[in-house]
């Protein structure tokens, strides 16, 4: 049994649970926006985690999943709590039917897609580009400072330069111009990321499965995900054969940092020179399939049908 | 240099800078968060084969990568102060761009550093009651059961151990186990829990079961390091300069 959870109607949930349908694979579908209505506990014993989870629909032994893709979406912003006041007991069943959810995950002996303690090497980038570095990626040049005259230094060596956030919170890559240079010393409040920019062909390699699904991304916007905004045309995705050599390397960094399914993005320069940017851990795929057409989300499905049993036992090699 | 990295209020880990200054261990830097807080001038870099730390204290002393050996690292997060004068509606993204940061650069501080920060804790990992709960089950301590669930309130990082129970606090490093004396078998899963943690320094509390055995009651990446007293002190002294010529 597959446990699938979030919100149904997202697209990247959709296109897993549609492929799951196909294959007649057995899952339970658990919306967020239930959360009212489910109840769910856990037990560590010894060596055994049992529970279960009370959906709507019916009751389910935890130990019978075998396989868990969650794609949860923050549950403070939950539209079921929208005129909640900030103590109310919705609010707080919320929260902790969503803690317990989360830390059930996060033990049990299941194949989850992806579990939250190697999701956090994204939470800084370039921590995680210290963990990419050591399995052989190349990194574009960084500096983090609280300096104006340090990026000014930077940015005339480098000639271009971009600016983008160090923490997960999601932000549009820039190019540094002469406008941000005039307003460099508001930076002295925070210290702040910046990167030599590299030319070249951005890369979008989806591993899941021992399977790598790269995606060239064409576009003249220096953050290809605005491409409409910035270069005033979106960008044009097509799908690429990667090396063995490279394919291999990608699926050795996905496993690296303990990621069942990640998306990692990388620019090939005009010398062949691959540089990796970062790795998320929660990729929305649907984008890059839709528009290519590579069969991502029934690789998805293939990995967490062919979860095996382990019933009860603990999750060997928790890291 | 080697560095001892921690708040003002960590009373161990102003005793592990003065008990290492005594051993003579130096140029050792007390390293408080509070300065860090308002260190003058960050630069932090990397590239496709080096990573470089540089910042100015308020004091004016320059901390550089190139001049540090080590670190005993006790930061728990970055402390309150630049986050803090963001505006309230960025205070939230200052906070997570600070974590990152600091993640970050003691990621790259070269040398040997007790403890290494990880992506789930900054001074080494924060693990939920209940994960240490598998962990210390599968190290071979016994633990006692863990419960959870949605409609009761989350125990979150507190101990296991019951009210009125006698309690014990080790610290396991580099397998070996310093603090209070345990039997043999009790004293090698607590080293196995700290090795299965990927931990190079972690306390861990037992408490006495009813049938006398010392059970799993918590564990933590910055425990209180006196209970180790001189032996610790001479084993961190002794990790710290390994290699180092002086």
């Amino acid at each position: 049994m597959i446990l699938v959870c979030g919100i149904p109607s997202e697209t990247p949930l959709r296109m897993v649970t549609s492929n799951l349908e196909r294959m007649k694979a057995e899952f339970a579908l658990l919306s967020q926006r239930e959360f009212p209505k489910c109840q769910l506990w856990f037990e560590v014993n010894g060596g055994e985690i049992i529970g279960e989870l009370h959906a709507p629909e019916r009751t389910y032994p935890l130990q019978e999943f075998t396989a868990v893709y969650p794609r949860l979406m923050d549950d403070r912003f939950l539209p079921e709590l929208s005129d909640e006041p900030p103590d109310s007991s919705l609010r707080k069943h919320c929260r902790s039917f969503h803690d317990t959810l989360i830390r059930w995950m996060e033990i049990a002996p299941a194949l989850v897609i992806n579990r939250c303690a190697p999701m956090a090497s994204n939470s800084s980038k370039p921590y995680q580009a210290q963990l990419i570095r050591e399995q052989g990626f190349l990194v574009p040049e960084t500096l983090i400072t609280n300096d104006p005259e340090l990026v000014r230094e930077f940015r005339a060596k480098h000639g271009r330069v971009i600016y983008k956030s160090i923490s997960a919170v999601r932000s549009i890559v820039q190019e540094l111009n002469d406008e941000d240079e005039a307003r460099l010393e508001r930076i002295r409040w925070c210290p702040t990321q910046f990167q030599a920019f590299e030319e070249g062909t951005n890369l979008r390699v989806h591993t899941v499965g021992g399977e790598a699904f790269a995606t060239a991304v064409r576009s003249e916007a220096t953050d290809y995900r605005y491409a409409a905004r910035q270069a005033g045309e979106p960008a044009e995705l097509r799908e690429v054969t990667l090396s063995s050599e490279l394919s291999e390397k990608c699926l050795r960094l996905s496993q690296a940092l303990g990621l069942e399914f990640a998306g990692i993005d990388l620019k090939v320069t005009p010398e062949d020179d691959v540089y990796c940017f970062e790795v998320n851990p929660c990729p929305a795929f649907s984008y890059y399939e839709a528009n290519t057409g590579q069969p991502i989300s029934a690789a998805v499905a293939r990995r967490l049908a062919s979860a095996s049993v382990t019933v009860g036992t603990l999750k060997p090699g928790l890291a | 240099m080697w560095l001892v990295l921690c708040s003002s209020s960590d009373t161990s880990g102003l005793w592990v800078y003065q008990g290492l200054r005594q051993l003579g261990v130096g140029p050792m830097e007390l390293v408080l968060s509070e300065w860090l807080a308002f260190g003058s001038r960050w630069e932090h870099r990397l590239d496709g084969s080096a990573t470089q730390f540089r910042v100015t204290l308020p004091d004016g002393r320059v901390l550089c990568s190139s001049r540090i050996r080590g670190a005993i690292n006790r930061l728990l997060a970055p402390a309150p102060g630049i986050d803090q004068q963001a505006a309230i509606s960025d205070r939230e993204y200052a906070h997570a761009e600070l974590q990152a940061f600091y993640l970050s650069w003691l990621q790259g501080l070269p040398g040997v550093m007790i403890n290494r920060p990880g992506a789930v804790g900054l001074c080494g990992p924060w693990y939920h009651t209940s994960e240490w709960v598998c962990r210390a089950s599968r190290a071979g301590l016994k633990a006692p059961v863990y419960r959870q669930s949605a409609h009761e309130t989350e125990r979150g990082y507190a101990s296991l151990a019951p009210e009125g129970a006698t309690t014990i606090n080790v610290i396991a490093f580099r397998g070996e186990v310093y603090g209070e004396r345990v039997g043999e078998p009790v004293a090698r899963a607590c080293a196995r829990l700290a090795q299965e943690a990927r931990t190079e320094l972690l306390g861990i509390e037992l408490y006495a079961g009813q049938d006398g055995e010392w059970t799993f009651a918590s564990a933590t990446p910055c425990p209180g390091l006196s209970v180790g007293g001189m032996p610790l002190l001479h084993s961190l002294a002794d990790a710290l300069t390994e290699g180092a010529t002086s």
